[in-house]
């Protein structure tokens, strides 16, 4: 499927749907347990990743509160 | 990294917690001594800076060396995350002015460092902030002192140094109830005595100046954000964009994306590194100092010259059975004595040869100071009567040495009164 991922395009090679926990490790996010994620513009609830999946034509955010700061 | 998702106990946490293999194999956390980091190109700043990529920028607002001691102590905590300011009074202003604004209230525990006391009392005060002072044992008046003005409930472990142990989870039910946070500050404690996680405190202060650097080498202090307290609430209208965005991290967002940034009380990352090293050996100082103090209170206890003693170790201790089920069986390394008078107390300070006259707790050598001379010299007669600040008080900050050496030099001086 293809995403827009923070703006840019991505390829997650032969899925059409994953939930966000595991687009998470697809995509090899850094620092997981603190990112915020924007699916199409809403914010998901942490306690919904499992729940929710992306599809092909999604635009994701990965978003830190530590941006600009920490590592 | 070690990985936390395994149970190991805390004197393990202290050592591999959070700690990432350093350069060409390095043990120790590398101290990173640059303001500002480069980036290749304009686009990854501009991710960065967006919160779409993490990086460092300029190290007032984040550091690796610093960064790597915010993990370690937001894990000894037991919190969510953590933020290192260049002192304790920083952590504390730091964090009180993330949450109070211009016309609310704080409820205070009366038995405060001077340092907190004046801050709320004169500084915070005159940006229209209000510190309603209380009894922290007494859970009456604190549940009498919150009102609809009130969006902090602030209180010490152990007070400094009047040596007060409230009722920790107590106090947290009825902030719960109040639908406001509760504010811990640890320094006398540490996560040794117990966690902020365990006392069930939305968020912990310290000054990381004592116990936890332990060698009286640095200045530093320490937010944890224990990620429990819901912030999406009329009364926190200021943290709206912050909990929209980050959830259960509005807290800490709040803190390091603005006020953090705003007051720069950032810590230097040389004192970020000394810090770290005295992470290590938490546990082991300070079950000397519990043991040291609880000894050399027996002993003060048995001397003619001596009127009073308060450590909650005591067992005749008004605190000692709140304390010992909050902490255990240990009881922290500061206590207070009286002799008959301001003369005698500092007869006694000038006579000690080993225990140092300074204004700092959490030393691994043994302190004394005359508080209402020094620390509490400011404040008028009702404020040390609310602070237990008596002119025949003398506050001990006992140390990790020899306890027979420690003794004999406290004996030797009450001698000479």
């Amino acid at each position: 499927m293809n995403l827009t991922v923070n703006g840019k395009g991505a390829i997650v090679e032969g899925k059409d749907s994953l939930d966000v926990n595991a687009l998470l490790v697809e995509l090899k996010v850094e620092q997981p347990d603190y990112v915020t994620v924007e699916l199409n513009g809403d914010i998901l609830e942490r306690e919904n990743f499992a729940q929710t999946l992306v599809k092909d034509g999604d635009t994701v955010e990965f978003l830190y509160f530590m941006g600009g700061g920490s590592r | 990294m070690v990985d936390i998702s395994r149970t190991y106990s805390f004197e393990t946490l202290l050592i591999h917690g959070g700690l990432e293999p350093g350069p060409a194999g390095a043990t120790t956390v590398p101290i990173v001594q640059s303001s500002s980091f480069a980036h290749a190109t304009a686009e990854e700043l501009e991710d960065i800076f967006r919160g779409r990529k993490i990086g460092q920028v300029y190290t007032r607002v984040g550091n690796p060396t610093t960064e790597s001691l915010e993990k370690r102590l937001a894990i000894l905590e037991g919190g969510q995350s953590a933020i290192a300011t260049a002192s304790g009074m920083a952590a504390i202003t730091t964090a009180v002015m993330a949450i109070v604004r211009t016309g609310d209230e704080i409820l205070s525990s009366s038995s405060l460092f001077g340092g907190t006391f004046s801050l709320f009392r004169d500084t915070l005060s005159s940006y229209g902030i209000t510190a309603r002072f209380v009894d922290p044992t007494d859970l009456a008046a604190v549940k009498e002192g919150i009102n609809d003005k009130t969006r902090l409930i602030f209180l010490e472990t152990i007070g400094n140094p009047k040596m007060d142990v409230p009722d920790i989870p107590a106090v947290a039910q009825l902030a719960r109830e109040g639908g406001v946070p509760l504010m811990v500050d640890a320094t006398v404690t540490t996560p040794y005595l117990a966690t902020g996680k365990a006392l069930g405190a939305d968020i912990v202060v310290h000054s990381t100046s004592k116990f936890i650097n332990g060698t009286g080498s640095a200045i530093g202090g320490a937010i944890v954000d224990m990620g429990r307290f819901n912030w999406q609430s009329p009364k926190f209208p200021h943290f709206e964009q912050f909990f929209k965005k980050y959830r259960g991290f509005a807290f800490t967002a709040r803190v390091r994306k603005l006020i953090h940034k705003d007051f720069g009380a950032c810590p230097a990352p040389m004192n970020s590194f000394l810090l770290s090293e005295g992470i290590e050996t938490l546990a082991l100082r300070m079950e000397r100092h519990c043991s040291n103090a609880l000894q050399l209170a027996r002993f003060l206890q048995g001397q003619p010259q001596v009127a009073w003693v308060n450590y909650p170790g005591l067992t005749d201790n008004a605190y000692h059975q709140v304390a010992k089920r909050l902490y255990g069986d240990k009881f922290g390394g500061v206590l207070t004595f009286g002799l008959a008078d301001k003369t005698a107390a500092f007869r006694f300070i000038n006579g000690v040869k080993l225990a140092r006259n300074l204004a700092n707790i959490g030393d691994a050598k043994t302190l004394v100071i005359h508080p209402a001379s020094t620390i509490c010299a400011d404040f008028g007669p009702e404020e040390k009567r609310l602070m237990g600040v008596g002119e025949e008080l003398i506050r001990v900050s006992t140390g990790i040495e020899n306890i027979n050496d420690i003794i004999e030099d406290f004996r030797l001086s009450l001698e000479q009164l």
